[in-house]
């Protein structure tokens, strides 16, 4: 042979993180090449799937989804039904309504949620918030509680409520923390670091590094993603070592291309072949950028990313 | 490629002899690498040199050109490294397998996708036509139909008679993905005899790397590679392999484009085609086959790629124009903000959450955001009149409500005057603020208040004559009097070749400074200045803001304050509005050192160069044109193109200062070395250099940045800094300056040397 490869196997190597009990737990990170490198080390963990399940999925009006989650009431409905989709590895519990500034479902209801959830599904549970920091401090404190043993990760520790959120979902309850920034590789490392100075294991963190639905800034994402592996992999860099989680479908359903209607644009086809597409473009690059699982909704787009994951692992 | 100059500089005999005719070998290499000049004008680079830089300046990878389009010609793996430069193409296949019916509906589905954004036409530029057969006429048949879509073509076809038949009716912009290790000889001749590029397959990379050899063997550089494997994970394989094998490793027989046919990896699953066209848009696809593209899989991709090859070394920028918001009409009223891209996503979004219709009008600040663009002078009411203008805004809205940025309050006058008819409103201090803002039209009020102002101006309309600097200072300049502060200004001698700090403290950007010029109060820009001083300042900065309406009576004013108080302490006058800086150095006294004009660029505020040239002055410039320079190379040529223009001018080459731009670390951290290797440069040719150094440790905690700061000060001075524009009342800094300046032997050792 004429042509011999060069491997680029690296000593550094992503953190394996264990999500969930039992048979239907998952593992993921774990390699020491970039993503679906198969050609320079094997992959042993391949990239998961996390269904979104949010507590307004009742306002969800594509036809086939809709379909998909006929007759579900409850989030534990949604979440049995989610775990019969071809390629969930978990759920995704997403508490958008607990918003003050929007339904301001109380604590105690997203608990109680999240505990049936819990009780009906095996698959493992990851936990996303409202977004608003004094109320998602409570809302994880107290759900991490509620599913203490079941091993679930959180999103998310942000730079203004890490101290908090960390203390309580990872020291108090041993559960997993994501630590979440935006598209910034510096405050990413930072935010890391403080999170083990509170003592919390490298193990025990994960990282949403930022996100954007592909035509929408998401060279940000993309750079942060290839400078993070970089750094973790070829400089051993240990403080950026967590895998990565990187929600989906919340950015990707709210841009134009997946939601303007078909009387507004008539020339742009199925709105919801559309959202489909948005979904499965955005997770299909940040799984080729570093991202070690993805976060999504529809059980076409996540079928196809199953699919996909497969054939390149 | 061209060579680069820096390249040739390296090769250069170094002697700065000016025998031929440029100033220096630096200023030589520059030419020959625009191709200015001939390198056979240097009596002294040897032979060997000049074949060692063809050797060592082709790039790694080519640039294979197809018809209007460009592939490959990439010089890095990462976009961060540096930038990717040619997008990858799209193209649909059709097939001799295909019935008549088949065919023509593809053909017409592909050219349905046809739009723009932001700026960029999206469509799918190649048909991939495929030869299932060997009958000459029919595939002929088929390709002809092709080529009647205008698009270029790639002409899958192994048959050496049926790729004559092709290429006889397919035009030029072809590429014949033809060859493989058993026919490649019969369809280089054919290739080379159309003059089309030659697309080249092999089942497996190394017999692929054989194939690339012989046909450079026989001359024919003029490739793409086809890396389509068996499965998704073969093809990956392959195509991060060949770029990497070129990049990384140097090796350019795979420096070449490439072909993924990812319709083939994903037969009949859209779906699948598109996540496989998501990864081989970020990793090394340079054409990226598919079955089909309609607007479900357009949109994705399209917006997947635009982002992916937008060159990160360029400020984000949207274009100048009215956004109408929530339906607006000419009826809404209208909000302005500056091209910042993300400013923009900001405001437009939390316009849009606030449901009520508005006209958001962008108008062009360089990418910049509001303050920094508002300091710098490209955020004036000057540029938004242009804007206004440009864009025939007067004619296309008749509301005539315009709500400003709440941090630009203080412009609300200058533009009140400069676009008479409107009401301007003063908006919200954040975006946050903007959707409750609209959605109680906090505005509306605002906005009858100035009408009424307005009205009430209009009746009273006085023709303001303009008055020349000696009248203004006699009448709008308040006198001075001499405070004491309990500090003396030593004095500089400017022969001297100590470093020469200037200190950054009074500038228009905090707001107390603000405040004071605005009301003549003398009180908080002595209290700085005072403290500055005491502190060891050379010069300090005197930045006025953007002052489009009173800078020269201000500028006087700030001028003869600072002198008449600190003993002439040299100034630097920083501001853009030129009228301002003249009238400074009309009052400006010279005692301890020329004025400063803070800045020159080497673009839109070149003529600043003369401005300094005409009043003696010395002129900070800037090795940027419009953004920051992505390179060397770049910052270089800006370099001498304002020599050039100084010297030819009649200024000394002492009183340009270039400054190379200090970068922020958080962010540009990977740049740094090489704006340090910039100031070598300057410093090798005998030139002064400053800059604004503690932009270095912007956004780091406050007890970080001065240790960074005195650690870059230390490489800088290293490497040749002559000055920086600083604030001296970080200790440690101008200790670590005062320590510089012993090792240099720049001021004799003593043991007491940092009390001095």
């Amino acid at each position: 042979m004429s042509f011999v490869p060069k491997t680029a196997a690296y000593s550094g190597k992503i953190n394996a993180v264990t999500l969930g009990t039992g048979d239907k737990a998952i593992v993921i990170g774990g390699q020491n090449v970039l993503p679906f490198y198969t050609f320079d080390a094997p992959i042993e963990h391949a990239p998961k799937i996390g269904v979104e399940i949010s507590d307004l999925a009742g306002e969800w009006d594509a036809p086939e989804l809709r379909a998909f989650y006929e007759g579900c009431a409850t989030m534990a409905d949604y979440a049995k039904r989610a775990e019969t989709m071809e390629g969930a590895d978990f759920i995704c519990l997403h508490f958008e309504s607990a918003d003050p500034n929007g339904a301001d479902r109380s604590v105690a209801d997203c608990v109680a949620d999240a505990k049936a959830v819990a009780e009906a599904v095996s698959l493992p549970i990851v936990i996303m918030g409202c977004k608003n920091l004094e109320k998602d401090g409570e809302l994880f404190s107290k759900i991490a509680e509620a599913l203490q043993g079941k091993n679930i990760a959180v999103l998310s520790a942000r730079s203004e409520d890490y101290k908090t959120v960390g203390a309580s979902v990872a020291l108090a309850y041993g559960q997993k923390v994501g630590a979440e920034t935006a598209d910034d590789i510096n405050l990413a490392k930072q935010l890391n670091i403080m999170l083990k100075g509170l003592s919390i294991a490298p193990e025990s963190i994960v990282m949403n590094i930022g996100t954007a639905a592909v035509g929408y800034g998401f060279e940000y994402v993309a750079s942060t993603l290839d400078r993070i592996r970089l750094a973790a992999l070829a400089q051993s860099d240990a403080d950026l070592q967590m895998p990565i989680i990187a929600p989906v479908s919340t950015d990707t359903w709210g841009v134009k291309e997946s939601s303007a209607s078909e009387e507004d644009e008539p020339a742009w086809g199925s709105r919801e072949q559309r959202a489909i597409s948005m979904e499965v473009s955005t997770a299909a690059a940040n799984l080729t950028g570093g991202a070690d699982a993805v976060i999504m909704r529809h059980p076409a787009a996540i079928a196809t990313i199953k699919k996909f994951i497969s054939e390149l692992v | 490629m061209a060579l680069k100059g820096l390249d040739i500089f390296k090769l250069s005999p170094k002697k700065n002899c000016k025998e031929c005719g440029s100033p220096t070998c630096m200023a030589f290499c520059m030419k020959v690498a625009q191709g200015a000049v001939s390198i056979d004008k240097c009596p002294y680079f040897s032979d060997e040199a000049k074949a060692m830089l063809n050797e060592q300046t082709a790039p790694p990878m080519k640039t294979i050109t197809v018809g209007e389009h460009k592939l490959g010609g990439e010089t890095v793996l990462f976009r961060h490294e540096k930038t990717l430069v040619n997008k990858n193409l799209f193209a649909v296949s059709v097939c001799t397998c295909m019935s008549d019916e088949e065919v023509d509906k593809k053909l017409a589905d592909l050219q349905k996708v046809d739009y723009e954004r932001i700026g960029e036409r999206m469509y799918v530029e190649f048909v991939y036509v495929a030869n299932n057969g060997t009958d000459p006429a029919a595939y002929a048949a088929l390709v002809q139909k092709a080529a009647a879509t205008g698009r270029s073509l790639v002409l899958a076809c192994w048959d050496v008679e049926c790729a004559k038949a092709a290429l006889a009716v397919a035009g030029k912009d072809v590429i014949l993905d033809g060859a493989t290790p058993d026919n490649w000889e019969a369809m280089n001749e054919v290739a080379t005899a159309a003059g089309v590029v030659l697309g080249v397959y092999a089942e497996n990379i190394s017999d692929l790397y054989d194939t690339v050899k012989k046909l450079e063997g026989k001359g024919n550089k003029n490739l793409v590679l086809d890396v389509t494997g068996k499965t998704a994970k073969q093809t990956l394989a392959n195509a991060v392999l060949v770029r990497r094998t070129a990049i990384k490793d140097g090796d350019r027989s795979f420096g070449y484009p490439s072909i993924v046919n990812v319709g083939k990896l994903a037969k009949g699953d859209a779906h699948l085609q598109t996540a496989y066209a998501s990864m081989f848009t970020e990793k090394y696809g340079s054409i990226i086959v598919m079955e089909q593209m309609d607007y479900a899989q357009a949109l994705p991709l399209y917006g997947l790629r635009q982002n992916i090859f937008t060159d990160p070394q360029k400020p984000m920028k949207v274009e100048a124009k009215i956004y109408p918001l929530n339906g607006a009409d000419e009826n809404s009223p209208c909000a302005l903000t500056v091209d910042f891209a993300l400013t923009y996503f900001l405001v437009s979004g939390e316009l849009e959450r606030s449901n009520q219709p508005v006209n958001l009008i962008i108008t062009d600040a360089s990418g910049m955001s509001v303050l920094t663009a508002w300091a710098a002078g490209k955020f004036s009411s000057s540029t938004v009149k242009k804007t206004f203008e440009e864009l025939d805004i007067e004619n296309k809205i008749k509301n005539r409500t315009l709500i400003i940025p709440g941090k630009v309050a203080v412009m609300k006058g200058e533009i009140q005057e400069k676009l008479p008819g409107w009401n301007v409103v003063v908006g919200p201090l954040e975006a946050a603020q903007l959707p409750k803002y609209m959605k109680d039209k906090e505005y509306e009020a605002a906005a009858k208040a100035a009408a009424a102002e307005n009205a009430a101006k209009a009746a009273t309309v006085e023709v303001v004559k303009e008055l020349s600097f000696e009248e203004l200072l006699e009448t709008r300049v308040p006198k001075i009097e001499v405070v004491d502060m309990g500090v003396k200004y030593k004095g500089h001698n400017p022969e001297s070749k100590t470093f020469v700090t200037i200190g950054e403290r009074i500038h228009c950007i905090a707001p107390v400074i603000r405040k004071a010029m605005d009301e003549r109060d003398p009180k908080p820009i002595l209290e700085r200045a005072a403290q500055q001083i005491a502190a060891g300042a050379t010069y300090l900065d005197v930045n006025i803001g953007p002052a489009e309406k009173d800078g020269p009576e201000r500028m006087m004013w700030a001028v003869k304050l600072l002198q008449e108080n600190f003993n002439n302490v040299p100034l630097a006058l920083d501001t853009a509005n030129k009228k301002a800086i003249e009238a400074g150095i009309k009052v400006y006294d010279r005692t301890n050192g020329k004025p400063i004009v803070n800045s020159a660029d080497a673009g839109s505020r070149i003529s600043n160069i003369d401005l300094a040239a005409a009043n003696d002055a010395i002129c900070i410039a800037l090795c940027s044109a419009d953004g920051i320079a992505k390179d060397n190379e770049e910052r270089m040529k800006h370099c001498h193109n304002m020599l050039e223009r100084g010297l030819s001018l009649g200024m000394s080459s002492d009183d340009l200062w270039f400054d190379p731009l200090f970068l922020v670390v958080k962010g540009m951290q990977d740049k740094q070395m090489e704006v340090l290797e910039a100031i070598k440069m300057f410093s090798n040719e005998g030139l002064k250099s400053t800059g604004g150094l503690s932009n270095n440790s912007n956004g780091a905690p406050k007890h970080v940045r001065p240790i960074m700061d005195s650690a870059l000060v230390a490489m800088a001075m290293m490497q040749g800094l002559t000055s920086a524009i600083v604030n001296p009342n970080d200790l440690r800094l101008m200790e670590t300056i005062k320590s510089c300046d012993i090792f240099k032997n720049h001021t004799l050792y003593s043991d007491s040397y940092l009390e001095l």
